[in-house]
């Protein structure tokens, strides 16, 4: 067989993404470099925003001790530059002169005033490729509103699909839940890495090279699944329910606890196949039930309350009897695609993940060890597709090393040191 | 004067789509959006059929007709394949032709249109293809340059390889289930809808992309075996570094800011049934600002610098609370905001449609035509591509193909099969 297989670490090999900006765009940088770009992260003289965010490792709250900052610049490049000072638009017109892509974040404000870096990058790049990503993108009327990532959700209207049940009297007593931080920028960014590797494409099909308006106001409005259809077609605005998807009528839950107290996710679907599968595992596991197995294993009988009632009785009780993680083995062993509600470090010994190579190793010197990140998100059977191998750079680590590559001379770098440009 | 051609980013890039459901289907539809020919695979045998083609929502006969149940319930074949609006929103700009798998010559067919393609997308269960023999190591025989791609709840790879997920499936086990809601001992809140279904989309056509550039310049194909649970894994931000460090198990903090100074930082009620704004107050001059639209009991000094407001956030919460409780959520918004404070209305589907004035201004829904359903407003790309617009209605100019729609078309062109043979191999169950 003449084609080799290999993973994706290398697909991006040569190109360079200028990084500047803030918290909202370093997802989409730590993307590109997973598959092999050269991220160069540019900070102002008091480091990326992104460094104040908790985090902290030791909790001690450190521009060098941010997680978060840690987390989202893997691999990355650290070039420390004051752009508030003109001889530092001259650096950074030098640089965009050999990058293939600026990568630019922040509010549509801080964005639009660094807008004549980035002409003069495409003045003297035609071929480069210029990507903002801003709260509501670069047009319209609620272009300056001020953002964050829990506005964003707001806005977007995942919180508003996501939350509690309402209370017994049929009014939701808890509000809209934002389902942990930074999945706004999570969105924002996926786009804006999907959209670069598009431009690159299209710049080797015909070298030009173009700008992208990425609104993360808009990356969220398509991630509600089936939210905004049954509006559009049906009229109906659904509403959320405790983790399971947000509906114009209520449905039965899925998370239920098992014998160690850990929730379990044990959906039933309405296929004939799923509820033998249950009705098997209750007989393997001595569940007591008491309707009709044979009858309801047509869905279309199931739905008096009554038969719901006893079916999502005998699930509750089966769940209940063992421990979360044997919930997932048994009833994945029928086909049931049941799981536990892990917490996310309780990945980190999975043989599965550890197989895959989702978590990756990077060594931290200064702490004398190594920290597994997640890291990867698909394997080619063997290796996984996005490769990290450096942890994120302190403020200006690689100055002088990526000023040097660009042609500075020993003489200017020590100049623009000395004015405090870099 | 003349329309402008449309230029496309992925230009001359063939994608053989047998996906169905969300998972797989939503990467295509960003291939399509780009320019990608994207030929959706179908089997015609109802037990085959993508389950959404016939789940609601359907359209309502007029504006004023009832509001349908949703339920999963009202999915069956009886309802018909063509006229579900969410199986239109997932798969716009998608070519359709009908093949079916089980038959020996349908999976010839298969082979023939993925010799003439660049790239494979499926998200059957783990083994389904191999069984067919039509699994990656077949194809690459009749394609050795061949891209890949197959999405599964686990992963192929590893010892979950026969276990089945959904999104929420994958929700549950990476950890993102478990950091969404009210801290212990509330149960997770989770998510509303299937976050995990959405993602693999992101993350199949932007290595495909990466993918096509390096076939183009190596010859190489690619197998790309992703995994959903593994995406959530990686949007678990920073929680696994911490735990590595301190050993303290992650844990659920509602709407307040974890990792910063942040508060107030929430959602609270505004006037109306179920209607909430969110705030977010990042720093002192914000907390001022907002402060001073509230008045009264604001203005207590405890409350002036961050520590003061993280001490008391539960009091400042419910005192919040009470004073928006009082206010419409958007006139809110346009107060917070001309101080500079962050806030914004927890927008459902129905004010993001009808009222959001920034997706309207930017166009955000696109409206294309469906040859059963008419026309339709469907979710737009939030990406604004200056010399390669990304285009929701892709190559067909339209919305989801109904089933089998282009079969003639693309049988001929891409196969040289003709109008007869084509009617043969339909009486035989091969298409």
């Amino acid at each position: 067989m003449s084609a080799r297989i290999s993973p994706l670490t290398d697909a991006l090999d040569g190109y360079v993404v200028l990084e500047t900006g803030d918290e909202r765009g370093e997802f989409a940088g730590l993307l590109l470099a997973g598959l092999g770009a050269e991220v160069i992260r540019v900070e102002p003289p008091d480091g990326a925003p992104s460094r104040r965010l908790g985090p902290f490792a030791g909790d001690v709250p450190d521009p060098e001790q941010s997680l978060h900052f840690w987390r989202y610049n893997l691999n990355k490049k650290g070039l420390r530059l004051n752009l508030g000072n003109p001889e530092g638009h001259r650096v950074f017109a030098r640089l965009a002169a050999r990058a293939d892509v600026i990568l630019d974040s922040g509010e549509a404000g801080a964005v639009e005033r660094r807008r004549a870096l980035h002409r003069s990058g495409r003045d003297l790049n035609p071929r480069l490729i210029v990507c903002t990503i801003t709260p509501f993108g670069m047009s319209g009327p609620w272009r300056d509103l001020k953002a964050t990532d829990l506005t964003q959700l707001a806005m977007g209207g995942i919180m508003a699909v996501c939350g509690y049940d309402r209370g017994a009297d049929g009014k939701y007593d808890t509000p809209p839940i934002a389902p942990a931080p930074w999945h706004s920028y999570h969105l924002g960014s996926e786009y804006a890495a999907v959209s670069i590797t598009a431009a690159l494409n299209f710049r080797e099909l015909t070298g030009e090279g173009q700008e992208i308006d990425v609104s993360i106001h808009e990356a969220v409005n398509t991630c509600t699944e089936h939210a905004m259809p049954s509006y559009i077609y049906a009229g109906s605005v659904v509403r959320r329910q405790t983790a399971r998807h947000a509906a114009s009528s209520i449905s039965p839950p899925w998370l239920r606890p098992s014998a160690d107290g850990v929730y379990v996710n044990a959906i039933l679907a309405p296929t004939e196949r799923e509820f033998r599968a249950f009705v098997r595992l209750l007989d393997e596991c001595d569940i007591a039930h008491d309707f009709n197995a044979e009858a309801f294993a047509d869905a279309s009988k199931r739905g008096r309350r009554e038969a719901q009632n006893a079916i999502y009785a005998a699930l509750d009780r089966l769940v209940a009897s063992m421990p979360a993680e044997e919930v997932f083995r048994r009833s994945q062993a029928l086909g049931l695609a049941w799981a536990p509600v892990r917490r996310p470090e309780e990945n980190l010994g999975d043989p599965h993940f550890q197989r895959r190579g989702s978590f990756a190793a990077i060594g931290h010197p200064e702490l004398g060890r190594e920290l597994l990140y997640p890291a990867s998100v698909a394997t080619d059977g063997e290796n996984p597709h996005f490769g990290y191998g450096r942890r994120a750079p302190h403020l200006g680590e690689h100055t002088d090393e990526v000023l040097a590559r660009a042609g500075f001379s020993a003489d200017e770098i020590a100049t623009l040191h000395a004015a405090d440009v870099v | 004067m003349a329309e402008k051609k449309q230029r496309w980013a992925l230009e001359g890039t063939r994608v053989i789509d047998l996906t169905w459901l969300l998972a797989g289907p939503g990467g295509t539809r960003i291939l399509a959006t780009l320019g990608a020919e994207v030929i959706r695979v179908e089997c015609r045998d109802a037990r085959a059929v993508d389950f959404l083609r016939y789940t609601p929502p359907f359209p309502r006969k007029d504006p004023g007709a009832p509001v349908q149940d949703l339920g999963m319930l009202a999915g069956t074949p009886a309802n018909g394949f063509n006229r579900s609006g969410n199986f239109n929103n997932i798969n716009p700009g998608k070519f359709g032709i009908t093949l079916n798998l089980n038959h020996p010559k349908g999976r010839d067919l298969l082979r023939r249109l993925v010799a003439k393609a660049h790239v494979l997308c499926e998200n059957f269960s783990p083994e389904r293809m191999d069984q067919w023999r039509v699994g990656y190591d077949a194809l690459r025989r009749v394609n050795p340059a061949l891209i890949y791609v197959q999405t599964t709840g686990m992963g192929k790879a590893g010892v979950y390889r026969d276990y089945a997920g959904y999104g929420p499936t994958a929700q549950a086990l990476s950890g993102l289930t478990a950091m969404s809601g009210l801290p212990e001992p509330r149960q997770p809140a989770g998510w509303g809808y299937s976050y995990l279904d959405h993602s693999p989309g992101y993350y199949s056509s932007m290595m495909i992309i990466a993918a096509l550039m390096r076939q183009r310049r190596t010859g190489q194909g690619c197998y790309i075996d992703l995994s959903q649970t593994e995406i959530g894994i990686l949007l678990s931000g920073a929680a696994t570094l911490k735990y590595q460090l301190d050993g303290q198990p992650t844990g659920r903090h509602g709407n307040r800011m974890p990792f910063a100074p942040w508060a107030p930082h929430g959602a609270f009620p505004c006037r109306g049934d179920d209607e909430w704004i969110a705030i977010a107050v990042q720093d002192d001059p914000q907390w001022a600002a907002l402060a001073a639209e509230i008045g009264s009991w604001a203005l207590d000094d405890r409350f002036a610098q961050a520590s003061g407001r993280k001490a008391n956030e539960e009091e400042i919460e419910r005192r919040l609370a009470g004073w928006t409780a009082q206010h419409d959520s958007y006139d809110l918004t346009a107060r917070l905001q001309a101080r500079g404070v962050p806030a914004g209305p927890a927008q459902k589907s129905a004010d993001r449609f009808t009222r959001d004035p920034q997706l309207k201004a930017r166009d955000y829904f696109v409206t294309l035509p469906h040859s059963e359903l008419g026309e339709w407003p469907l979710d737009g790309f939030p990406a604004r591509m200056s010399a390669s617009p990304a285009c929701v209605g892709g190559r067909a100019n339209r919305g989801a193909p109904i089933l089998g729609e282009d079969n003639e078309r693309i049988y001929r062109d891409i196969l040289g099969i003709g109008a007869s043979e084509l009617r043969a191999l339909m009486e035989e169950g091969a298409v």
